[in-house]
């Protein structure tokens, strides 16, 4: 008869459990529990408390009858108090008379509690938290209550867990994808990305990033935090927004470094990450670069062998408190494709660094331009279907060979000049135009283009479009475009604009067309300006 | 470099040295005027500014230059220029006519005892 009544007991929790795992969100589903648990047990209180992220406290996230537990957010730490006991025995825990207990939340003893009975929340062996009922007079609770009590929590164990790791995963997407960072489209560079998370989905901690800097060229770094998961990857984060403000106030390689370590331990300490943050003048062929502990970029030259750019040993960032990092300058010939990676893509158990590193160099001999199918190469060489247990990124840049006419576009808004300026510079260096005559041109386009930035679009976005050309006789044409409503400089700055471009080149036309306007500089390589 | 160029300064009894490289264009001119104002203290009798390191300079850049001329001579305080002999800035501030509203010289010291003037 008595095992009857639990077995519909029972089968009344599990109904409840079952129809609410479907359809309730987590903390409804815990309230409905909850609430079918006090009616069955007849108890005057019930409570969830749910193990936190550092796998050492307990907080309370639903209550029947002890609603001032979830409000002031109790915590409780394991190993200490009624629920903190039954969180690290695994084991239910009795208590008939609260007096001889040592409790650590006062609530317990405010709300005049008597008599306890708390079950841990377990899911293949590991602890979620814990379930606890309790009376305001005494009750002995016996066996078959503990067996339901139980029970509940088993449900109630499954519930949460399938809900955490169905919304760990959904956040782990979505932080992951905002991690991942749009790169930049700059005319005459190819810059391609990878990121390829472990086979298992979780979160890992390597990252990459590129971004142009105030003076035109380009901040590139990729890195792997230690660790896995949401803390990793926050702290990856909060490394890419360090980087990217020390890089825009235009700090050499080696002092970001060193501030980043600063940060990184200050954040977090006892964290440690690798990173290699480098400034590239694409354009220019011309690197600075400096790396924590991050094994060396690969460095492609169009006609020639790959090789490693030699960098000294290095700490990762965190690991000691005063690093020094030092900055190695190199020139890179002309359409030399640089390739930064993270250790995942490299390294396989048992076998050293080196053989890794030597496979990917190996890899990248046999590919051809086209950075895309590089990448493509490189991961499908390098990462064989189904054998990933740790992430990896890949991160590859190289200049594209300009036309005879250069043909680019870009967002109408000042930040682009510079970003302009150097592939003008490099056009025109390849045009064979000696050094004053780039300087001027560039200057000179440089004006045209922020007239149109200033007074085609007003606030609404636009394109720029420059276009360059060179004729027989040694001309060369440099035309800026723009299809805003073009308005004649005002104010000083533009008249001193317009000044400037006619002392700079030879002519300047403006030729207004229905969809707006074109500035056309011509100056004859090889001769004075005018 | 840092973005923007992070000006010197020194102070040769009344006249403030400001020594300025990398690019003065329309990013930095902003960030800048007021570093270059805030060099100009009250018992000075003028300002060097020193652009021998300078690689480039916009129209924006050239306006803050005038923009800088014009306050100091509100104050009656002089404007000295330096500049290489050659190059893109001393090309560009001939174009713009910067002697007309500075002096222009090819030394700290030409530039000190123009001031002194």
């Amino acid at each position: 008869m008595r095992s009857r009544i639990v077995a519909d007991r029972l089968s009344d929790l599990q109904r409840i459990t079952d129809a609410a795992l479907a359809y309730l969100p987590l903390e409804a589903l815990l309230e409905e529990l909850l609430e079918r648990v006090v009616t069955i047990l007849g108890v005057d209180t019930a409570a969830i408390l749910l193990l936190e992220d550092d796998d050492s406290t307990l907080a309370a996230r639903a209550a029947k009858g002890l609603e001032e537990e979830v409000e002031r957010g109790v915590r409780i730490p394991v190993g200490r108090g009624f629920a903190g006991r039954i969180a690290a025995t695994r084991q239910p825990v009795h208590i008939l008379n609260l007096d001889d207990f040592e409790v650590v939340n006062p609530i317990l003893r405010e709300r005049g509690l008597r008599s306890m009975l708390g079950v841990p929340l377990l899911v293949e062996g590991a602890v979620l938290g814990v379930l606890h009922v309790g009376t305001l007079t005494e009750r002995a609770f016996d066996p078959d209550d503990t067996e339901l009590l139980q029970r509940a929590a088993d449900r109630a164990a499954l519930a949460i867990f399938s809900r955490l790791t169905e919304r760990e995963r959904g956040l782990a997407d979505s932080l992951q994808r905002s991690l991942i960072p749009r790169l930049p489209e700059l005319p005459g560079i190819s810059l391609v990305g990878r990121y390829l998370p472990a086979a298992a989905a979780r979160l890992g901690g390597d990252w990459y990033d590129a971004f142009p800097l105030p003076d035109g060229r380009l901040g590139m770094a990729i890195g792997d935090v230690v660790g896995h998961g949401f803390h990793a990857a926050a702290v990856m984060g909060q490394l890419r927004s360090g980087l990217r403000a020390y890089a825009l106030d235009g700090m050499p390689p080696n002092d970001v470094l060193e501030r980043l370590n600063r940060l990184l331990r200050q954040l977090e300490p006892g964290r440690t990450a690798t990173l290699v943050y480098l400034v590239l003048d694409a354009h220019g062929g011309y690197l600075t670069v400096a790396a924590a502990g991050h094994p060396p970029p690969l460095l492609h030259p169009p006609d020639g062998e790959p090789s490693f750019v030699e960098l000294p040993g290095s700490v990762p960032l965190g690991a000691a408190r005063h690093s020094r990092y030092e900055l190695r300058e190199l020139e890179l010939a002309p359409g030399t494709a640089l390739i930064l990676y993270t250790d995942g893509l490299v390294e396989r158990p048992g076998e050293s660094l080196d053989t890794g590193l030597e496979r990917l160099g190996a890899t990248v001999r046999s590919a051809d331009d086209d950075l895309q199918r590089l990448c493509g190469h490189i991961i499908g060489a390098l990462l064989p279907e189904g054998s990933r247990d740790d992430d990896a990124a890949l991160l590859v840049v190289r200049a594209l060979p300009l036309s005879d006419e250069l043909v680019a576009e870009f967002p109408a808004e000042v930040e682009s000049i510079p970003v302009m300026r150097k592939l003008l510079a490099r056009w025109l260096d390849e045009a064979g135009a000696t050094r004053a005559e780039i300087e001027d041109l560039v200057l000179a386009s440089a004006e045209a283009a922020a007239n149109a930035i200033e007074h085609a679009y007003g606030l609404a976005p636009g394109v720029v479009e420059l276009q360059a050309s060179a004729d027989a006789v040694g001309a060369v044409t440099v035309a800026v475009s723009d299809s805003g409503n073009w308005r004649p400089p005002r104010g000083t700055h533009r008249g001193r604009g317009l000044l400037l471009m006619e002392g700079l080149t030879d002519e300047v036309e403006v030729i207004r067309r229905d969809n707006g306007t074109t500035v056309q500089l011509s100056r004859r390589l090889g001769a004075q300006a005018a | 470099m840092s973005f923007p160029p992070e000006p010197r300064v020194d102070y040769r009894d009344a006249v403030g040295v400001v020594t300025l490289g990398g690019e003065l264009d329309v990013l930095q001119a902003n960030a800048l005027r007021n570093q270059l104002l805030a060099a100009v203290r009250n018992e000075d009798l003028g300002l060097v500014l020193d652009l021998t390191d300078a690689t480039y300079i916009d129209s924006v850049g050239v306006s803050l230059l005038f923009e800088l001329a014009e306050r100091l001579a509100e104050r009656q305080l002089r404007l000295a220029v330096v500049l290489p002999e050659e190059g893109l800035v001393h090309r560009v501030l001939t174009i713009v006519s910067l002697s007309s509203v500075a002096a222009v010289e090819g030394s700290v010291d030409d530039a000190l005892t123009a001031i002194g003037r």
